[in-house]
């Protein structure tokens, strides 16, 4: 009677799964089918998370609903030029643009995206079962506006870690020596005082042992804005210098004398403390953007490094692409005492939470199908096998997923720092004029690298560029 | 009265396309430039500002010093091209052995995109990783680190430019040379002149008409080159490489100043006609004077 009983409510569960499944799976198919033969164009930047979208889920999608995806992966400049151009003439090429973080205040504030939440309360029919805006992490909070409605799909999220060589450092005659020259053991260091001494170290040893290596890496490129972005971004607020050293409740205030901290001494002693680093990091630091300080750490080349969260996986995981292979070690960054305080307090933060979403420009003649594809690639089921071929996590979920946590041993716990301490890192200030102010200040911070204006001098020129630019854009009065 | 109907019908598809793609973004670009237009300011819309936009190139250092570096990198890379450009297109005049091979070879640089010439020199020079520091170092014990020498940098961009221009210089050259009548060179030999006689008295002035069209073209490339220099050194380091283009480049796009950068743009385009014009002037229109005198 038991297993009568048992078998029956075996064939009742199998037969409900059988009538439910199909039902969900055709949703893609019956919403896809109302705009079969429709083309989606998606711009985004050739990274590894974008490359997946292009050759994995843009197919995969097409094959469940019809619609076709093409996504143009091209480099950093091209993809901002292309779609704000296209936008901005509301010629209507591009259904899909990514949006880094740092620019979504700018998009928001020309009222470029369409309101993702809105449209989808407003026509239920276009709502996928599997996705749920709840899901994301809080990263995906940055991509929303006041109200809390959502304007891109996040699709990649990183935070630039400092990555040390577990070879070097657990090396029994490196540790040696450097306890006979430091006096202390040898570990990730905690502040900019250990990081330095580490950084010297090694240089070091490199050269007494004819080797290439050197003690760290520096994004120090002299005509392109990655090192300012590293300055600005990464290093400075160690010191505890936030949001560039502007402040926007004092009428954007740049200036110390104007209520900013760009000038500010904090900000001076980080510039002096990278600088030298800069000096003893290897040779190619000079032309190194966020790419190459990837390539040198992975060519082992530098015993420790601030490196972007993007790059961090393939450097540890992939043997055809890296040396260090097995030999990376993940930290917080060397931080000045009280940062981590007034980061606890929300007052600060200690590095930069990098990452991006897929928008949906109002110039768009497809905003439908482009609905479906945003939810198609914002759902829990396509996240694992995508956070393993990009180091990506934007789903709270995806941190359970077997194939994600295997990775993460593999990374020495990267995507746990993600997870743990993520809330210690943030994304750029919500300004809508980043790439402005930026190259309004660049000029002056290259001069600065190449040594033709000192740290203090040049910085104080920095905050007078950027408060004149501010004025000159109507921002501050 | 019917052949000039005809003469217009014909000509109408070029002036058209002229008009769309020529006069047409000229005449935006020149209304642009009289106001003040950032997308990404607080006021996002265009403000007629009058001639603030040119008044403030005038005190601008940036731009300044751009146009200074510009005319440098022109002024080394179109002579250079042409002088070398002619010793080749000589060379090439000459029968030897696996001419056609060489000259095949040496025409390939004109086929690469800019883009990539500047990725490929970038990967040459970079430190540590490039060819060319490594021979350097290993044979002279240079050190060659584009990212913070500023002449090195400079000199490698007028390098990659004559890498890359010098074979439209040779053939265009060769193809003036080869068309070029015998009778003057026999009668120029019969009368004793040497070769340096030939050279200045008989080949310069048959090929200056090529050579004039040639520095002409070359120059207005040079003065708004952008990607190649752009994939190599990105302006840098400092402002050493920012040239009149990628500084223009620099405003309009990721500044998103389209106001100030049209302004520049006009003002780069008056100066390229100006420097052309300076040049016609020197080197044909007086010498025509004075052979009518």
């Amino acid at each position: 009677m038991k297993h009568e009983l048992g078998m029956s409510l075996a064939a009742l569960a199998v037969g409900l799964m059988t009538s439910v499944m199909p039902a969900k799976a055709d949703f893609w198919s019956d919403a896809g089918a109302k705009y079969k033969g429709v083309t989606l164009h998606g711009v985004t930047e050739s990274t590894p998370p974008s490359n997946y979208i292009k050759d994995v889920l843009a197919p995969a999608f097409e094959k469940a609903t019809g619609i076709k995806v093409e996504i143009e992966t091209t480099s950093w400049d091209q993809m901002y030029d292309k779609a704000i151009k296209d936008m901005e003439a509301k010629t209507g090429i591009y259904d899909m643009v990514y949006i880094e973080q740092d620019i979504i205040y700018a998009y928001l504030a020309r009222d470029f995206l369409v309101d993702i939440t809105k449209s989808l309360k407003d026509d239920p029919s276009l709502k996928a079962p599997d996705y749920d805006e709840t899901r994301f992490t809080t990263f995906a909070n940055y991509f929303k506006n006041a109200d809390g409605d959502l304007f891109g799909i996040p699709m990649e999220a990183f935070i630039k870690v400092y990555l040390y060589r577990t070879d070097l450092f657990n090396d029994p005659a490196i540790k040696e020596a450097f306890k006979k020259e430091t006096g202390k053991d040898l570990a990730p260091a905690k502040t900019h005082e250990e990081y330095t001494q580490i950084a010297e170290f090694f240089t070091k040893w490199g050269k007494d042992h004819n080797l290439e290596l050197w003690g760290t890496t520096a994004q120090a490129h002299t005509g392109h804005p990655a090192s300012w972005y590293e300055f600005f971004e990464s290093i400075a607020p160690t010191f505890g210098v936030y949001n560039w050293g502007i402040d926007a409740s004092k009428n954007y205030s740049a200036s110390v004398a104007n209520g900013g901290t760009m000038n500010s001494d904090k900000a001076k002693a980080a510039l002096k403390y990278w600088l030298h680093l800069r000096d003893i990091a290897p040779p190619e630091s000079p032309a190194s953007t966020w790419t190459e300080v990837g390539t040198t750490f992975a060519a082992g080349r530098a015993a420790q490094g601030l490196v972007y969260g993007e790059n961090a996986a393939w450097i540890a995981a992939d043997a055809e692409k890296s040396k260090v292979v097995g030999n990376v070690g993940v930290a917080l960054p060397p931080l000045e005492p009280g940062v981590m305080e007034d980061t606890e307090a929300g007052k600060g933060y200690i590095g930069y939470y990098d990452g991006g979403a897929f928008g949906l420009p109002v110039t768009s003649k497809n905003k439908e199908a482009s609905l479906l594809f945003l939810q198609y690639i914002g759902q829990d089921s396509v996240q694992g096998d995508w956070a393993v071929a990009a180091p990506r996590i934007t789903n709270t979920a995806t941190y359970d997923d077997p194939k994600v946590i295997e990775m993460d041993k593999k990374l020495n716990g990267y995507y746990t720092m993600l997870k743990n301490d993520g809330k210690l890192f943030a994304g750029a200030p919500p300004y809508p004029f980043h790439a402005q102010v930026r190259e309004a200040t660049a000029p002056i911070f290259y001069k600065i690298l190449l040594g033709e204006v000192s740290p203090d001098d040049g910085l104080d020129q920095m905050a007078a560029a950027a408060e004149a630019e501010l004025t000159n854009l109507g921002y501050r009065k | 009265m019917r052949s000039n109907r005809v003469g217009w019908l014909l000509l109408a598809p070029t002036i058209a396309i002229l008009g769309i793609f020529g006069i047409v973004p000229f005449l935006y670009v020149l209304y642009v430039a009289f106001h003040q237009w950032n997308p990404f300011g607080a006021n996002p819309y265009m403000i007629y500002n009058g001639a603030n936009n040119f008044r403030r190139l005038v005190f601008d250092n940036e731009f300044l010093t751009s146009i200074a570096f510009t005319l440098k990198f022109a002024f080394f890379a179109v002579l250079s091209e042409v002088v070398l450009g002619y010793f080749l297109a000589q060379l090439f005049m000459k029968e030897f052995p696996g001419r056609g091979l060489f000259r095949t070879i040496h025409t390939l640089p004109l086929i690469v995109a800019p883009i990539v010439v500047g990725s490929v020199w970038r990967l040459m020079t970079t430190p540590s990783i490039g060819i060319i520091p490594y021979l350097l170092k290993s044979w002279f014990g240079y050190d060659l680190n584009i990212g913070r020498d500023a002449t090195m940098a400079f000199a490698l961009t007028v390098i990659m430019d004559i890498w890359h221009w010098t074979p439209l210089v040779t053939l265009t050259l060769l193809a003036a040379l080869v068309s070029l009548p015998k009778e003057p060179f026999e009668q120029a030999q019969i009368d004793g002149a040497n070769r340096w006689q030939i050279f200045w008295h008989v080949t310069l002035p048959m090929i200056r008409p090529a050579i004039l069209a040639t520095v002409f073209i070359r120059l207005m490339d040079a003065l708004r080159t952008v990607d190649e220099v752009w994939m190599l050194t990105g302006g840098g380091p400092g402002a050493a490489t920012r040239y009149l283009g990628l500084h223009i480049w620099k405003i309009v796009f990721p500044k998103t100043d389209y106001g100030y950068g049209s302004a520049t743009s006009v003002i780069v385009l008056y100066l390229t006609l100006v420097m052309c014009w300076l040049l016609y002037v020197a080197l044909v229109a007086r010498r025509g004077q004075k052979r009518a005198s």
